[in-house]
């Protein structure tokens, strides 16, 4: 999986150099010839490659349900995306930079009429736009300002395909950095990649994507948390244990957040008539997801992510660690395993702060006392303090010798991956699902 | 990488604040519109200068000597050479499949200046 997820990533990335390719192709003796050619040569070299990374870096947002198995999940095939925009962001900031001051030196005033042309230059201002847009829906993604509210950065975040869309105009219109013609193919193919991920994104998916379902059960684990049972109204979801969906509710009753979409992950076995999510208050619309009523209407588009390696049953030894509702596709992953009446050597580090805030934990040592192998270890942060690697080990003398799993808050995901590395763990034997999507 | 993206943004806007604030402390008066005003040609003496090694273009009404630049232009000299010695403005709005020229292009033009197209 790791081998096929770095394969994936590699070919992105080669597809992102290739217009990289031609510009080499096109490059002149000429282009060498003093400061300012070399600067020009940077320049459109900065604008070719910036380009390719943002249509790159758009189709990769598409979302499409199964395309994100080969990177290893959504959340890393979203890594790349998030790369691919970050390096797109520096290479078109320093594009008009790098072609002012070359210009500069062929007279002097040239840096900033190349700049801030009359306002006819439609291309120069296109490209302009293009660049102010990409600050503008980029600016939350990189926290310029402050962390980000998850539903103002997604509305910021629909800016991106007018920003494609200027960028390419003002490419069409300038560009003379690829052998004739090449380049209209080039961007062509990249465009049409960039175009059909956001075609899918924002009609096909709203129509064939989201799958009508109703809430028929709603169950409190704890005070700020819900778990929604959802009856399928046409087509049921075929999923893995460990998967997430994208739930929109459709109750306009909500205090916020009807119509919108959020990732949940699932708390069911595949194997059960309906599924079920976990939704901890997190945010206004967990806030207000968690009052809602059986009878509700809502869709699911999914599944999503990639987190167990062999979800069905357990060849190799696993060590799992939580916190929070980050619980939620270990306890899928253990309803699936007793609906499958399958055993395995499973050693489960479940970390709340004490044993109040445990979520479903009646439930979970019912379960692991029907799973033969299982090992339920409850870490309790304010009696035991933060978990440490004396702990991993006293409690998982092999654990070098197992798949970690790893989901909970940023701080325990971190800890426990440096307390793994310290005692021997591979990096490709620990699997983490990171929840903080930015 | 959030940081230095951050500092990527500044320096941005930091180097486009520079170069705004230095045209706009520079004397305005330009060399060239003195040139322009002092040297008129005639289309026909821009056509004496119809080769490669003696280039002059007119383009929008000003008449630029290319000779030194020949060599430099991205495409081979080939391309350039039917528009020495003609008003070559269509070829610099229209270049290869009807682009116009990049704004970098268009201000390179000043460099090469030498006069302006006499009305007649």
């Amino acid at each position: 999986m790791v081998i096929r997820a770095r394969l994936a990533r590699i070919l992105v990335w080669s597809l992102a150099l290739v217009p990289l390719a031609f510009f080499l192709v096109g490059l002149r003796a000429s282009d060498f010839n003093d400061l300012p050619a070399l600067l020009n040569g940077l320049g459109r070299l900065t604008g070719v490659l910036g380009l390719a990374f943002l249509l790159l870096s758009a189709a990769l947002s598409a979302r499409v349900p199964g395309f994100d198995q080969p990177f290893g999940g959504l959340t890393r095939l979203w890594n790349t995306h998030h790369l691919l925009g970050a390096a797109a962001l520096l290479l078109l900031l320093a594009h008009p930079l790098l072609l002012a001051f070359s210009a500069q030196g062929y007279g002097p005033g040239l840096a900033f009429t190349i700049l801030f042309p009359p306002l006819s230059d439609l291309a120069t201002w296109a490209g302009w736009l293009a660049l102010a847009l990409m600050m503008v829906f980029l600016a939350p993604s990189f926290s310029f300002f402050g962390p980000p509210d998850y539903e103002r950065w997604k509305r910021i975040h629909d800016l991106a395909p007018f920003a494609v869309i200027l960028a390419l105009t003002h490419t069409f219109l300038l560009s003379r950095t690829m052998p004739a013609h090449l380049d209209i193919v080039v961007w062509s193919g990249f465009a049409l990649l960039a175009v059909s991920a956001v075609l899918w994104r924002f009609v096909f998916s709203r129509r064939v994507g989201r799958l009508p379902y109703m809430v028929v059960d709603v169950n409190r684990p704890a005070n700020n948390v819900v778990e929604l049972t959802l009856e399928s109204k046409r087509k049921p979801l075929r999923y893995q244990a460990g998967n997430f969906i994208y739930l929109t509710p459709l109750d306009r009753d909500l205090a916020a957040g009807c119509g919108e979409e959020h990732p949940y992950t699932l708390s069911s076995s595949p194997r059960e008539a309906n599924l079920r999510v976990a939704i901890k208050d997190l945010g206004n619309a967990s806030r207000a997801i968690q009052s809602i009523k059986s009878g509700a209407r809502v869709t699911v588009e999914g599944p999503y992510g990639r987190f167990f390696k062999n979800p069905d049953g357990v060849p190799i030894p696993e060590l799992w660690v939580s916190g929070g509702i980050g619980v939620t596709p270990f306890l899928a992953r253990m309803r699936h395993l007793v609906q499958l009446d399958q055993g395995g050597d499973i050693r489960f580090i479940y970390c709340v702060q004490d044993e109040a805030r445990a979520l479903y934990l009646q439930e979970l040592q019912a379960l692991a006392e029907s799973i033969p192998g299982f090992g339920l270890i409850p870490h309790y942060f304010y009696r035991q303090g933060p978990l440490s690697a004396a702990f991993l080990r006293e409690h998982c003398g092999d654990v070098e010798q197992r798949e970690v799993y790893i989901c909970g808050p940023q701080p325990l995901n971190r800890l426990t991956q440096a307390h793994l590395r310290a005692l021997g763990v591979a990096r490709w034997n620990i699997h983490s699902e990171e929840f903080e999507l930015l | 990488m959030k940081k230095f993206i951050f500092a990527g943004f500044i320096a941005f806007w930091a180097s486009v604040g520079t170069v705004a604030l230095l045209e706009v402390l520079t004397p305005t008066a330009r060399v060239s519109d003195e040139t322009s005003s002092a040297m008129a040609f005639s289309l026909g003496d821009v056509a004496a200068h119809a080769t490669l090694d003696d280039c002059w273009m007119a383009i929008e009404g000003q008449v630029y000597d290319f000779t030194a630049y020949i060599a430099e232009h991205p495409t081979p000299p080939s391309v350039l050479a039917p528009w020495c010695g003609t008003d070559a403005t269509e070829g610099m709005h229209g270049k290869g499949i009807g682009r116009e020229h990049s704004p970098a292009a268009w201000a390179m033009l000043e460099g090469y200046r030498i006069g302006r197209l006499a009305d007649d």
